[in-house]
């Protein structure tokens, strides 16, 4: 191919959707491409334009403004497409700058579009499918691999095995295993054969060839042992360990190279590291004697965010593991609690509020909490409240989720209060819907039981939910609140580009992506009366009762699980790399495809803030 | 160029030529006629021609390759685009070698000057000539005529180091010989430039840089053709 085809069709291949075409494809298209040079200022398609043309940026800026507000706007690879261009609201494309552009034939378009599904998806699919795509694909191309069926046994197994040498007697042996607390021990030989494996002793072995076999607990280990054991290499994978040990039905596997013992896997390891999990670390943190021992438990907690965005998981995921584990933890500390100050004098229950109530934690969040405690509690009882607030705090700030910057924790007496004081707290905000009512509203109205008594919070919410439901001033507050955080209109160079002539260098993906969704569909959720918190739940539950059209719920449930996943893989990504976890990307780090990605999300929940501002007339609020 | 050729337009010339000219593709290159000076330069057809030779004197050095490149309404066609390699009868001086990179080697399937000259006149009939600097081009395709037919060539002619250097003095602009170097001129209006040199993208660059020069004029009702021509 010539220099000059060969650079345009260098160029094309970089870009969506000519991204998605086959090289025999792409190497087709150049010679059917032609360029033109376009003064700034000048209507996309031109005016003298001879056909109809998809045209490509290679050189400088378009804006499409949208009812003289601008829509986009549009750098070097993206492409204004005119072919699809609904005639009936034509968006106005612009030039802002001197501008080169590489014109393709819609009719080209048209037969490439035929030819390549992916490419024909671009330009067809809804965005919601787009989404939907575009998170398949991030999810399933893990960063790294936490898969058993890739991880060597050397990295998961026990180094430091228990060992025996020959000769012990099986009393002996059995309290060893006792003292370390293991089902297996490993024997070494002597002379010659010292400090090789020679075999291995189970539980069961100490059951069946000892103890029914009528054997002495003075047996020589050797004698029930099982000699010359299988052994596997520290480059073995977990999965072909854990195939063999099922093949093999035994549960522990010495790790050797070269005939020297360097460790041993079991099939606990084995389970364990697929389970990394969080069922693990709340099996843990329910067994943890002390804040010392959740501490260590909550230190792994960055870790399995790591683990899991890289392994491929979604922010969905990621949210309910890392919030169950922040559950557990708390259970746990409020059981120290109580162990410490004895049972609580009348029933309460410790819930929590925000990301970990709407499980949808990333791992060492702020904790948000509050105690409901019964009507029966008296001056005397308070006192008790104070002091198990105040442990469970501590022990959290201690764990890594620290103190609420908004002192929005149950060691403020206003947050640690029986049910009828919350319930007159709720009735407060709804009726006078202040500023600092609203501020409090994505803690307070997002409250999910952790550990107590449940019947107190059903209550709190049922009554709440009376309120709020038929309030149309309340709503149009809640709304008015909910559309505090736009999203972006995309990004342009390396800038995001807010409004009209308004950059910002970086994108808080947090506030201007998932903030804005979860808000929307707090509004959805109390104008459906339904008691869910988490944001896909809320949407999904909303769509039932109608209070946001099935399409709407569905693209803002896309949305979401596509930005929340680019901002765990994000946050995973600077963990690894040891620094502190952010909710700020620099634009010139996404991808073409994800920045277009993205642009899609944010027009859909630009476009539901919209229906939202509509029903609400919450112009009208001041 | 005669004496008297001052007075007569292209057409008249072209005409004239057309005469004296014997049967062959430089008469059926004349038998076709220029675009009329006054048609507006947004309606008109474009070649652009760039030639890589072995020195700068067309009497005396060889033509080494050529890429061209066709416009129309002022979009660049792609898929027009050629490049073409001679197989010159003498050596590639090593001082010519530096500059384009054309070894000897890379000349053992080229074409001969008589062929690629029948291509290029082909290709060029009834079309303006768009070139960065037409000494060479003009120059190189006169001698070569001149060479195989005994006539010299004339076409209507676009020079965009002409065009730039009217294009900067116009802006009260300070001057340097360099600014009108074809890569400084297209990064005077951002186009992208590629590393690599050869005929068909210095072609390309140049039609890229004719668009930058005259999109200032792109806003006037009527603009000739004559307005942008070198000749």
């Amino acid at each position: 191919m010539e220099i000059e085809l060969q650079a345009v069709r260098d160029f094309l291949a970089a870009h969506p959707p000519f991204d998605h075409l086959d090289p025999e494809l792409l190497d087709e298209l150049p010679a059917r491409v032609s360029i033109r040079y376009l003064r700034r200022e000048t209507p996309v398609p031109p005016i003298d334009a001879d056909g109809c043309y998809t045209y490509v940026i290679r050189k400088g800026a378009v804006e499409i403004h949208n009812d003289e507000q601008l829509a986009e706007k549009l750098g070097e690879g993206d492409c204004v497409d005119c072919s699809l261009r609904n005639s009936q609201a034509n968006p106005r494309a612009r030039t802002a700058e001197d501008t080169l552009l590489y014109l393709i034939p819609c009719a080209e378009v048209e037969r490439l579009r035929e030819l390549c599904k992916p490419f024909a998806a671009y330009f067809t699919d809804d965005s919601g499918k787009r989404l939907r795509k575009a998170l398949t694909r991030i999810t399933d191309t893990p960063m790294q691999s936490s898969d058993l069926d890739s991880v060597e046994i050397a990295r998961i197994g026990n180094l430091n095995p228990i060992t025996v040498k020959v000769g012990v007697t099986a009393r002996e042996a059995a309290r060893v295993m006792r003292e370390a607390r293991v089902s297996a021990l490993l024997v070494l030989g002597e002379g010659d054969r010292e400090g090789k494996l020679v075999g291995i002793v189970t539980d069961k072995d100490l059951r069946n060839r000892l103890v029914a076999e009528g054997l002495s607990a003075d047996t020589p280990i050797e004698t029930i042992m099982t000699a010359a054991p299988h052994t596997s290499a520290p480059s073995t994978t977990g999965l072909a360990a854990l195939e063999w040990m099922t093949r093999k039905q035994i549960q522990h596997l010495p790790i050797c190279a070269d005939g020297n013992l360097l460790g041993m896997i079991s099939s606990s390891d084995l389970m364990r590291y697929q389970t990394t999990h969080s069922h693990f670390l709340t099996i843990e943190a329910a067994r943890a004697d002390s804040v010392e021992d959740l501490r260590s438990i909550s230190a792994r907690l960055p870790q399995l965010q790591v683990q899991m965005a890289l392994g491929g998981a979604t922010a969905g995921h990621v949210g309910r593991a890392v919030s169950s584990v922040t559950d557990a933890l708390t259970t746990r500390l409020i059981e120290l609690a109580e162990r410490e100050l004895g049972p609580a004098p009348v029933p309460f229950v410790w819930v929590a509020g925000g990301s970990q109530a709407r499980k949808e934690q990333t791992s060492h969040s702020d904790q948000d909490n509050a105690l409901i405690i019964d009507d029966a509690m008296t001056e005397a009882d308070a006192a008790y409240f104070e002091k198990l607030a105040h442990f469970v705090s501590d022990g959290l700030n201690a764990c890594g989720f620290i103190y609420c910057p908004g002192d929005a924790m149950a060691t403020n007496p206003k947050w640690r209060q029986p049910l009828k004081v919350w319930l007159r707290y709720f009735r407060n905000w709804i009726e006078k819907p202040e500023p600092m009512a609203l501020m409090l509203s994505s803690i307070f109205f997002d409250l999910r039981m952790v550990h107590g008594e449940r019947s107190l919070l059903k209550r709190l919410r049922e009554e709440v939910n009376e309120l709020t439901k038929a309030n149309h001033i309340f709503l149009a507050y809640m709304a008015s609140n909910a559309l505090k955080h736009r999203p972006p209109l995309g990004f342009f160079r390396t800038f995001v580009l807010i409004s009209d002539g308004e950059h910002d260098k970086t994108f808080d993906i947090k506030h201007r992506g998932i903030v804005p969704i979860i808000d929307l569909a707090r509004v959805y959720a109390l104008a459906a009366g339904v008691c869910e918190v988490n944001t896909l739940g809320r949407l999904e539950a909303a769509a039932k009762h109608k209070a946001v059209s099935k399409e709407g719920a569905a693209n803002l449930r896309d949305a979401l699980e596509f930005i929340a996943t680019l901002r765990i893989r994000h946050q995973a990504q600077q963990i690894r790399n040891g620094e502190a976890p952010d909710n700020y990307l620099p634009p010139d780090s996404l991808s073409p495809l994800e920045r277009r990605h993205l642009k899609e999300a944010f027009s859909l929940i630009a476009m539901m803030q919209e229906t939202l501002e509509q029903r609400y007339q919450t112009g009208r609020l001041g | 160029m005669g004496f008297f050729d001052r007075f007569r337009t292209l057409e008249q010339r072209r005409l004239a030529l057309l005469a004296a000219t014997p049967e062959g593709p430089l008469r059926d290159f004349y038998a076709t006629p220029f675009p009329a000076p006054d048609t507006d330069f947004r309606r008109a057809a474009y070649t652009a021609l760039d030639f890589e030779t072995t020195g700068l004197d067309p009497k005396r050095d060889e033509l080494l390759s050529y890429g061209m490149i066709d416009m129309a309404g002022l979009r660049i066609d792609l898929g027009s685009a050629c490049h073409q390699v001679l197989r010159p009868r003498g050596d590639i001086p090593e001082a010519s070698a530096t500059i384009h990179e054309i070894r000897h080697q890379d000349t053992e399937d080229g074409i001969d000057e008589i062929e690629a000259l029948a291509r290029l006149l082909a290709r060029l009939a009834g079309r303006v000539m768009i070139v960065h600097y037409q000494k060479i081009e003009l120059g190189f395709l006169d001698a070569a005529c001149r060479r195989h037919f005994g006539v010299g060539f004339l076409i209507p002619t676009i020079d965009t180091l002409q065009l730039g250097h009217r294009w900067i003095e116009g802006r009260n602009l300070y001057l340097r010989p360099s600014d009108l170097r074809l890569f400084n001129l297209a990064a005077r209006f951002g186009l992208p430039i590629h590393a690599a040199h050869n005929a068909l993208s210095d072609a390309t660059l140049t039609l890229q840089v004719f668009l930058g020069l005259t999109a200032q004029r792109l806003g006037e009702k009527h603009v000739p053709l004559k307005s942008v021509t070198w000749n």
